[in-house]
C-alpha cells in the first residue's frame, strides 16, 4: 500500500510539492537578493501581502483557540471539549507560520530578538512583538500535552494539568491584546488610511472579526479533516460554533454602521469608488451573507451549508484585512500596490506549510482523541410527517442559490471597484509644474565669495574665481559646478584650493573651459592667470 | 540649556540652485542619482530635494516632529528626539518593520530596498554638526536664506516677525508650529501648503497620543481581566464541583437507605 501511494502520489501531494519549488526558489530570491528584488514593496507602500496576509490573518487563526479554551476550560461548557485540541492545534501552527512570515518580512530577521532586550512600550509594535513571543509560548504548553500523551510523558503531562487554567487565562488576555494591537497599529495613520477602515474602534473591530473567524476556520478545519480522517461530524457543536459566529458578526455589523455613521462616512460606502466597491465587497462577503445563512437554522444544521457559510466568513474577514493593509492605505500612498509572484509564491508556500504540519501532526499525535468510529443511526420518522416537514426548495439548493448569490455580488463589486480604480488612474491628469517665481530670492542672493588658486611651479600666475562671473543670473544652479570634485562643504575633503593639482582637466574646469560651452583652457592662459 | 533647534524654510526666498540638495549629499557621502537635482526624489540616497510646485520651488526633508511618530512606533526605540532637536536613528537597532514608514505623516523615512541588510534613511537634521554648534549643512550654504538654520523659538519669532511685516504677501500661518504637534522644521510661504506639496490636514495633536490612549489601557485590562476569569472559573467550577458532591450525596443517602431497608 505504501509503496503503490510512493509511485502514485495523490494530486494535492504533486500541487503541494509544486508550491513548495516556487516558495523555495523565491526563499533563495528573497535572502539573496534582498526585499526589493523580491517584492513589489517601496518606499511609498512599505507593507504588503506579508503582512496584510501572513501575519494579519495568521495570527486570527488562533481566535478559535482562545475562543474555544475559554469557553471549556473557564465557563466549564464541557460539550465542547471534543473540538478543543484541533483548535489549539491550528492556533499553535498560525503563530508559528507568522513567525516564519516575519522572518520573511523583516529587513533584519537574525533581530527579531531585539523587542526582548530594546524595549519602547509606547510602540504598539512593541506590544504586538511580545503578544507573538509570549502567546506562541503558551500555544506551545497547550499544544505539548499532545507530544507527552504521545510519548506517555506522565510527568510533564501532571505539570501541565496543573497549569491548564492559568495558562487558558493568560492566553485568553493575550491573544485579546493580540487582535486588537493588530488594528492599533492602524491608530497611528488616521490621515493615511481611507475613512471607511480607520476608526478608533479599528482595536474592537479586529477583536471581534477575529472571533467570528475563529469559530468559522474551527468549521472549515473540522471539515477538512473529517474528510481527510474519515472522522464523524460533530455536527451540533459546529452548528453552535456558527451561532457564536452570527453573534460576533452582527455585533461588528451594527458597531461598524454606528461608527461609520458617527464619523459621518457611511454614504462613502456607497459611493461609486475603488475604496467604496471593496469595503460592500467585503461586508457582503464575510458579514452580511453568512448572517443571513446561519441565521437560517436549516443551514446551520447542514453539513454543506455550514461549510459555505464558514468559507464565506474566511474569505470576507481575509479581504477585510488586505482592504485595511492595502486596498485602504493605497489612494494616500499615491501609487497602487499588487504582490510580486515572490510574495504571493512564499504566502502559498506557508499556508501549504501550516495544512501539511496540520496533518502530520493530526496523524501522529492525538489531535482527535475522543473520536467515535460511527455516526449513531438517528430515529426515523415516517415518511408521510417527513413529507409534510419536507420545505419547499431543498437545503443544497438554497444554500447554493443564497451563498453564490453573496460571493457573486461581493467579486461583482469588487470587479467594479478595480474598474473606478483603472478609471481613475487613466483620468489623473498630467503633471505639469508651472515655472517657479524667483525675483524675491535673486534680490537676497549673496554672491558666495572668491576663490584664489595659488600659483603652481609652471603656472604663469594666481587664478581667482569670481563666482559672479560664473553665474547664470535669471536661473542660478549651483549644481552645474559643486558636483564632485568642486565641493560646496568648507572644509570637506579635498577642494582646498591647491597649486599641485591640475585644475584644467575635464573634470574640473576644463568642463566649461573646452572651446564649446566656453573659451577653451588651452586659449589665452592670461584670461584666468592675472600676475 | 540652548533650546532646541531647527530650520525655516521660506518658499517666497529661495531660487531653486540646489546649494541644498548638493550641501546634503556631500555631507552624508551619497552618490549622484539623477541626471539633474530638480528630477530627484527622497530615497535612501536622496534625503532631502527641491522640488516645483504651485509656482515655487519648495524643500522636502525630514520635518523632525517635536513629539515624533517614528519614535513612537519603532518597536525597539532605533529613533530618538535628541534634546538638541533632531530625530537621529540608531542602525545597529532596527529590525526593519518599516512600521515607521508607514506611520511617518510626512513619508519621510526611505528604505535600503536594494541592499540583502538594508537601514532606514533620512535626514538628521546633521545631528554632529548641530552638536558641534554649527548650522546644518543646507542652512550653510544657502546663497538667499531661504533655508535658515537657528534656535526653534528664535526662528518662530523671526517667522511671525516675517508675517507681521508683510502680511499681504504670507499665507498667513507657520507650517511646523502645530503640525502633530509642532516640527523643528518650520515653513513660510505665500502660495497655500497644499499646492506646495505639504498635508495641511494634519492634526495639531500628536499622533502617538491615538495609540497611547489604547496602550496605557494594557496594565488594567491584564489585571481587571485575569481576576474576572479567574473570577468566572472559579464560579464555574464551584458549580461543577456542588452539583457532583450533590449527586454523591444523593447516591450515598439512597445507599443507606436502600441498607436500612435491607438492614433489620
Amino acid at each position: 500500500m505504501a509503496r503503490w501511494s510512493l509511485r502514485r502520489p495523490s494530486f494535492w501531494q504533486i500541487v503541494f510539492v509544486i508550491i513548495l519549488g516556487a516558495g523555495l526558489y523565491s526563499t533563495v530570491i528573497r535572502f539573496t537578493g534582498g526585499l526589493g528584488a523580491s517584492t513589489a514593496l517601496s518606499d511609498a507602500f512599505p507593507w504588503g501581502l506579508w503582512v496584510g496576509f501572513d501575519v494579519l490573518c495568521g495570527v486570527a487563526l488562533a481566535a478559535g483557540g482562545f475562543t474555544l479554551s475559554a469557553v471549556v476550560y473557564i465557563f466549564n461548557i464541557e460539550r465542547f471539549r471534543p473540538i478543543i485540541r484541533p483548535t489549539i492545534l491550528t492556533a499553535f501552527l498560525g503563530y508559528v507560520l507568522v513567525l516564519v512570515a516575519l522572518l520573511f518580512d523583516l529587513g533584519r530577521p537574525y533581530r527579531i530578538w531585539h523587542p526582548l532586550v530594546m524595549w519602547n512600550p509606547r510602540s504598539v509594535m512593541f506590544e504586538v512583538a511580545w503578544c507573538v513571543m509570549l502567546y506562541t509560548t503558551v500555544l506551545a504548553l497547550e499544544f505539548s500535552p499532545m507530544v507527552f500523551e504521545r510519548l506517555r510523558l506522565e510527568r510533564p503531562l501532571r505539570i501541565l494539568h496543573a497549569l491548564t487554567v492559568p495558562l487558558v487565562i493568560l492566553g485568553v488576555i493575550l491573544s485579546t491584546l493580540h487582535q486588537s494591537s493588530l488594528g492599533s497599529l492602524y491608530l497611528i495613520v488616521p490621515e493615511k488610511l481611507h475613512p471607511l477602515w480607520y476608526s478608533p474602534l479599528l482595536p474592537v473591530f479586529f477583536f471581534i472579526s477575529a472571533i467570528a473567524l475563529g469559530c468559522a476556520m474551527t468549521i472549515f478545519e473540522s471539515f477538512v479533516s473529517a474528510r481527510a480522517f474519515r472522522k464523524r461530524l460533530e455536527i451540533d457543536l459546529l452548528a453552535d460554533l456558527g451561532k457564536v459566529s452570527v453573534v460576533a458578526l452582527a455585533v461588528y455589523l451594527v458597531l461598524k454602521i454606528q461608527d461609520l455613521a458617527g464619523r459621518g462616512v457611511l454614504h462613502r460606502a456607497l459611493e461609486p469608488t475603488y475604496e467604496g466597491r471593496m469595503f460592500l465587497a467585503e461586508m457582503l462577503l464575510g458579514v452580511i451573507g453568512p448572517i443571513l445563512l446561519l441565521s437560517l437554522r436549516r443551514i446551520r444544521m447542514d453539513h454543506f451549508g455550514l461549510f459555505v457559510s464558514a468559507v464565506l466568513i474566511v474569505l470576507g474577514f481575509i479581504m477585510n484585512r488586505l482592504n485595511v493593509s492595502i486596498t485602504g492605505m493605497e489612494a494616500s500612498s499615491g501609487v497602487s500596490y499588487f504582490p510580486s509572484w515572490t510574495e504571493l509564491s512564499v504566502t502559498l508556500m506557508i499556508v501549504a506549510l501550516g495544512f501539511a504540519l496540520f496533518g502530520v501532526a493530526a496523524k501522529y499525535l492525538p489531535v482527535f482523541p475522543e473520536m467515535a468510529r460511527l455516526p449513531a443511526s438517528a430515529p426515523t420518522e415516517p415518511p408521510a410527517v417527513a413529507a409534510l416537514r419536507r420545505p419547499w426548495i431543498g437545503t443544497t439548493p438554497l444554500v447554493l442559490l443564497l451563498g453564490g448569490l453573496f460571493f457573486v455580488g461581493a467579486m461583482g463589486s469588487a470587479y467594479s471597484g478595480l474598474r473606478y480604480r483603472e478609471r481613475a488612474l487613466a483620468a489623473a491628469p498630467p503633471h505639469e509644474e508651472e515655472e517657479p517665481e524667483i525675483a524675491e530670492g535673486l534680490e537676497r542672493f549673496e554672491i558666495p565669495p572668491d576663490v584664489t588658486f595659488p600659483q603652481g611651479e609652471a603656472s604663469p600666475g594666481p587664478v581667482t574665481f569670481r563666482h559672479a562671473s560664473h553665474l547664470n543670473w535669471e536661473r542660478p544652479d549651483c549644481t552645474s559646478c559643486h558636483h564632485e570634485p568642486f565641493r560646496i562643504l568648507k572644509g570637506f575633503g579635498s577642494t582646498a584650493p591647491s597649486s599641485s593639482r591640475d585644475w584644467h582637466d575635464e573634470r574640473h574646469c576644463g568642463r566649461c573651459h573646452d572651446g564649446r560651452t566656453s573659451f577653451s583652457v588651452k586659449e589665452d592662459c592670461t584670461a584666468c592667470h592675472r600676475p | 540649556m540652548g533650546g532646541k533647534m531647527g530650520l525655516l524654510f521660506d518658499a517666497t526666498l529661495c531660487i531653486g540652485c540646489g546649494a541644498c540638495y548638493e550641501a546634503c549629499k556631500e555631507r552624508n557621502g551619497l552618490p549622484r542619482t539623477v541626471a539633474h537635482f530638480l528630477e530627484d526624489r527622497l530615497s535612501d540616497r536622496t534625503y532631502t530635494v527641491v522640488k516645483k510646485r504651485g509656482g515655487r520651488f519648495v524643500r522636502q526633508l525630514c520635518m523632525h516632529c517635536e513629539v515624533p511618530t517614528c519614535v513612537s512606533v519603532c518597536p525597539v526605540g532605533a529613533f530618538e528626539k535628541t534634546a538638541a532637536g533632531p530625530v537621529i536613528y540608531h542602525e545597529a537597532r532596527c529590525i526593519g518593520c518599516r512600521y515607521c514608514m508607514l506611520a511617518c505623516p510626512f513619508g519621510i523615512p526611505k528604505y535600503e530596498w536594494g541592499k540583502i541588510l538594508p537601514r532606514v534613511r533620512k535626514c538628521d537634521l546633521c545631528a554632529d554638526r548641530v552638536a558641534a554648534g554649527r548650522p546644518t549643512a543646507c542652512a550653510e550654504v544657502c546663497p538667499t536664506g531661504a533655508t535658515k538654520f537657528g534656535d526653534r523659538q528664535a526662528l518662530i519669532e523671526e517667522a511671525r516677525a516675517r508675517l507681521r511685516a508683510h502680511p499681504q504677501k504670507y499665507v498667513p500661518r507657520i507650517y511646523g508650529l502645530e503640525e502633530v504637534g509642532g516640527t523643528s522644521v518650520l515653513l513660510l510661504s505665500d502660495v497655500p501648503f497644499e499646492r506646495l506639496g505639504y498635508r495641511t490636514d494634519l492634526r495639531p495633536e500628536p499622533l502617538p497620543l491615538l495609540t497611547w490612549q489604547v496602550l496605557q489601557k494594557i496594565p488594567n485590562f491584564v489585571v481587571v481581566g485575569s481576576v474576572l476569569l479567574g473570577g468566572i472559573w472559579w464560579i464555574t467550577n464551584r458549580r461543577r464541583e456542588v452539583r457532583l458532591r450533590e449527586r454523591e450525596e444523593q447516591e450515598a443517602r439512597r445507599l443507606s437507605a436502600s441498607e436500612s431497608q435491607e438492614g433489620p
